[in-house]
């Protein structure tokens, strides 16, 4: 934690000293009003006092103290807090291997369902662009926080055929980005780079730009699953999407099935719109340890006049 | 002498026990005093301690000491004026104590003798009469007269057979049982407890500080609902404790309640 405000601070330590002597004075007039008993021994024995309620007040109202010292000081700390300025692109594969029905009702439906669920999860100003890809890369959507283009533009979706150019997706999403703020790439694919550019070489220069890719796998590889009305099998190339996650300082997420590919989608939608930041702690603590200050004093007259 | 003072010095004199003799003027009825008045043969009842085994001797059969009644009292009183008794709620249990030990000498009539003790500040032998009974009951102890010193000098000062009025909050009962016994068998010993001035129950609630008289140590408390029942419940087992105490040496006891003294004689000396 840092302090912008270094003299603000000297001069609430200070305020602070102030008010504990202040305090003790008081306490000190107070001792002479209380109230005399013949034998104290006896009423402790007797009464057999709760000790928690006065130490809970005075913790309560140094704490208050201390955090208003602490907001006059001007404190700043690296917290992670929502973003709502970032840019998200999901590239959603449309390659003829969509079309398995191992993800009900098929891989591309289930896809569109988890980026609907994902584009529901992420908060309002975040801006969000859709790609698709098969044997080339087209941008559906330019980023846009308008959230019903964003599930229009879902359904514009082209139905699934063709090869997977992985390395054109991430180059296409790319281009749409702003330059800068916060940029992510979702890369939703279920097979092996097999089209256009190098996806591990455009992940790398990507990463190096402060683009930050995300993949989801869908499927698996070697699990026998044909593409459709061909004999190929529909491999998913995990190693690779894993390097790709890395390259962009991202993770790589495998999903099996509908379910977990949506609890996927809507973990990242979590995950990205949360950044850590360098944050201003005045206003914050200001308003915390002045309700706690306050709500000490109501509470102190609720139980009986205190100090 | 308010109409409260006869009563009294007649339970005083009709309370007198057995094993306590008297001390003072004799009256002319026979009766358990010091005073001798003459020698008859024994009759069925008589105190065999009042057979005058010397005049049996000479006569040759039981001769028995007939004694005059006594029919004056040696009123003595001690109030504890220790810090402790320094407190209460709009009259301190020292003042109810005082106003208890005016009323005692108002028992007083002119043939009687009065004493204050206290420690450092006693008055014996005390003049007789009214004019005396006036002096003690105008007598103010210094903070921090303790009864267990006023005891060891009442039993050193006063003679056996005064009527001794003890008044204190018995908070260092343990430390007074010898003397209280001592007391109790050599005079006719009446100990009125000092009430808790919050039997009642604590008059403040929620966050409170009480200071000890004694040691001026002051702690901060939290009274909820129930800490003061359990403070309630606690005075009333201490008066019962320390009456039991009291009664146990031989003691007549009761409870003196500052806005009510009278009526701790009352419950006392059984006073309707």
């Amino acid at each position: 934690m840092t302090f912008a405000r270094p003299l603000g601070l000297a001069i609430a330590l200070v305020a602070a000293a102030l008010f504990v002597w202040l305090y003790l004075t008081i306490e000190r007039r107070s001792r002479a009003q209380a109230l005399a008993y013949s034998d104290l021994a006896f009423a402790l024995d007797a009464l057999r006092p709760a000790r928690w309620p006065a130490a809970l007040i005075l913790t309560a109202y140094a704490c208050g103290c201390a955090v208003l010292a602490l907001a006059l000081g001007g404190p700043h700390f690296l917290a992670r807090v929502p973003t709502h300025d970032g840019t998200v692109v999901l590239c959603i594969d449309t390659s003829g291997s969509m079309r398995a029905t191992d993800l009900a009702p098929t891989r591309a439906d289930a896809a569109k369902a988890a980026a609907r669920a994902f584009v529901d999860a992420v908060p309002a100003g975040t801006r969000i662009g859709i790609v698709s890809f098969s044997s080339g890369a087209n941008a559906i959507l330019a980023p846009t926080d308008d959230r019903d283009a964003v599930h229009e533009a879902l359904a514009r979706i082209p139905p699934p055929d063709g090869a997977t150019a992985i390395g054109d997706a991430l180059a296409v999403a790319a281009q749409g980005m702003p330059s800068r703020g916060r940029r992510i790439i979702v890369l939703l694919t279920d097979g092996i780079n097999n089209r256009g550019a190098d996806p591990i070489a455009v992940s790398q220069n990507l990463g190096q730009h402060g683009i930050r890719i995300e993949t989801v796998g869908v499927g698996s590889s070697g699990s026998g699953e044909l593409i459709p009305g061909t004999s190929e099998q529909a491999d998913l190339d995990a190693s690779a999407l894993e390097t790709i996650a890395q390259n962009g300082a991202g993770r790589y997420v495998a999903a099996s099935d509908a379910a977990s590919l949506r609890d996927a989608f809507r973990g990242l939608a979590f995950e990205t719109v949360w950044e850590k930041r360098r944050v201003d702690g005045s206003l914050p603590f200001a308003l915390g340890g002045g309700a706690l200050l306050l709500a000490t004093l109501l509470g102190g007259f609720a139980l009986g006049k205190f100090p | 002498m308010n109409a409260f003072g006869p009563r009294l010095r007649a339970a005083l004199l009709a309370g007198r026990r057995a094993n306590v003799r008297g001390y003072g003027i004799v009256a002319p009825r026979r009766g358990d005093g010091y005073e001798f008045a003459e020698l008859r043969a024994y009759m069925d009842g008589d105190d065999p301690r009042r057979i005058d085994w010397a005049a049996t001797a000479r006569a040759g059969a039981l001769q028995t000491r007939v004694m005059l009644e006594d029919a004056t009292l040696v009123l003595a009183a001690v109030v504890d004026g220790s810090a402790s008794m320094h407190v209460g709620r709009t009259t301190s249990n020292y003042d109810a104590g005082c106003t208890a030990a005016r009323m005692w000498y108002d028992a007083a009539i002119d043939d009687d003798r009065c004493a204050r003790i206290g420690f450092g500040a006693h008055m014996f032998p005390a003049v007789r009469g009214r004019a005396a009974a006036a002096a003690c009951a105008a007598i103010r102890d210094p903070i921090g007269t303790v009864p267990g010193d006023a005891l060891h000098l009442a039993l050193a000062a006063l003679p056996r057979g005064a009527r001794l009025l003890l008044i204190s909050d018995f908070y260092d009962l343990t430390n007074l049982g010898d003397e209280l016994r001592a007391c109790a068998n050599r005079f006719d010993l009446t100990a009125l407890l000092a009430a808790d001035p919050w039997r009642a129950g604590l008059p403040l609630r929620g966050f409170v500080r009480l200071r000890d008289a004694e040691s001026s140590r002051v702690e901060r408390l939290y009274v909820g609902a129930a800490a003061r029942a359990r403070y309630r419940a606690a005075v009333a087992a201490r008066e019962k404790m320390v009456l039991t105490a009291l009664r146990d040496v031989g003691a007549r006891t009761a409870v003196l309640d500052a806005a009510a003294p009278e009526a701790a004689f009352a419950a006392a000396f059984g006073l309707g």
